[in-house]
């Protein structure tokens, strides 16, 4: 059945589909960064922060698979029943953090890359869509000022920022590289179902990381030219399959008790 | 025979917790535009920007139409002048 907004059941456009998805599986893996890191916190409420950023990033994960289990996928399959090489999430996080600053920089550009991409169907003409991104911004806004938080904390010290720095010239390509090529194709715009380009979103992107060297108060190597491996997948926005390590982290455990 | 850890998580409290002494915030929340704003908690945290968080997740257990922090040290006492408030759950 062709696609109506607000309408069960109806088939969405395959692109939108694999930006939702792309946006779901990355917000997935990111949760589970957040879960393992938890004791990694610095203090008490640290905890409390990371656990609250970790279930709101399941949060988000849980309602785009509803809503695509309401178009005729089947919700089961996408949060159990996928393996290593179907699962969409951003090359950024494939690798585990190596330190607390490393922790910082990738959450943070996993957060504002995923908002950013959100971002573009805040005025998606089916409500479901446009209510699922608010409820993204709304707490994302927390995520970002919990990064932020920590920018200033690690600008104070020499080593720490030099380490922030380390850790961000090696992730932003793999974050930027998520927005596809600078001048690729764009069906989910081209089709008017996101009414932002998104080379406006990148552009966007781009910006507000250079934000952040105001508050670390140190530069930041940006990479824009970002190299596109051989097996880049523009529907899954990533190259390769998930690393075995990280899906076994990732993968729905304990079906039986999860009701 | 217990294992001897080689190397204990490092915290520089300086650094990390905002000096020496840990820093603390008042939390104040309102449910809706109707009720007051009222004191809810207190956090650690060593910046605002960490206080917003800590506090938004520790005291979740209302949806709260608006919350503040604020920093224990910028409460100016009136009867007990010189000395820090005494702010206390009920």
């Amino acid at each position: 059945m062709a696609y109506t907004p607000g309408n069960p059941g109806t088939k969405l456009d395959e692109n939108f589909e694999n930006d939702l998805l792309a946006i779901a599986d990355t917000k997935l893996v990111l949760g589970n960064w957040y879960a393992e890191c938890t004791m990694n916190g610095r203090s008490l409420p640290d905890f409390a922060a990371i656990l609250g950023m970790c279930t709101a990033n399941y949060g988000h994960t849980r309602a785009i698979y509803q809503y695509l289990s309401a178009h005729g996928h089947d919700y089961d399959y996408l949060e159990r029943g996928r393996g290593p090489e179907d699962i969409c999430s951003s090359n950024l996080l494939d690798e585990a953090p190596t330190g607390w600053e490393d922790f910082i920089v990738s959450t943070w550009l996993a957060e504002l890359s995923t908002w950013m991409l959100a971002s573009g169907f805040l005025k998606h003409e089916d409500r479901a869509v446009a209510g699922i991104t608010k409820k993204i911004g709304e707490e994302t806004y927390f995520h970002l000022k919990y990064s932020q938080g920590w920018f200033q904390i690690l600008g104070e010290g020499k080593k720490q920022s030099q380490l922030f720095q380390k850790a961000f010239a090696h992730r932003f390509p793999l974050a930027l590289q998520w927005f596809g090529p600078a001048r690729g194709k764009d069906p989910v715009h081209d089709a008017g179902i996101r009414d932002v380009p998104l080379k406006k979103l990148r552009d966007a992107f781009i910006k507000e990381t250079a934000a952040a060297e105001k508050l670390l108060g140190a530069n930041l190597e940006q990479e824009k030219s970002v190299r596109f491996a051989k097996d880049w997948r523009s529907d899954a926005r990533r190259f390769g399959a998930m690393p075995d390590g990280l899906f076994e982290v990732v993968r729905f455990k304990d079906a039986e008790i999860a009701h | 025979m217990a294992t001897k850890l080689k190397s204990k998580k490092k915290i520089d409290q300086k650094r990390e917790r905002g000096g020496m002494e840990p820093k603390y915030y008042e939390v104040f929340a309102r449910k809706n535009s109707q009720s007051d704003l009222s004191h809810v908690g207190s956090v650690e945290a060593p910046n605002d920007q960490l206080a917003q968080v800590r506090a938004w997740y520790i005291y979740d257990q209302h949806k709260w139409k608006e919350m503040c922090v604020v920093p224990l040290e910028a409460i100016i006492t009136v009867t007990e002048e010189g000395k820090s408030a005494k702010i206390k759950m009920g």
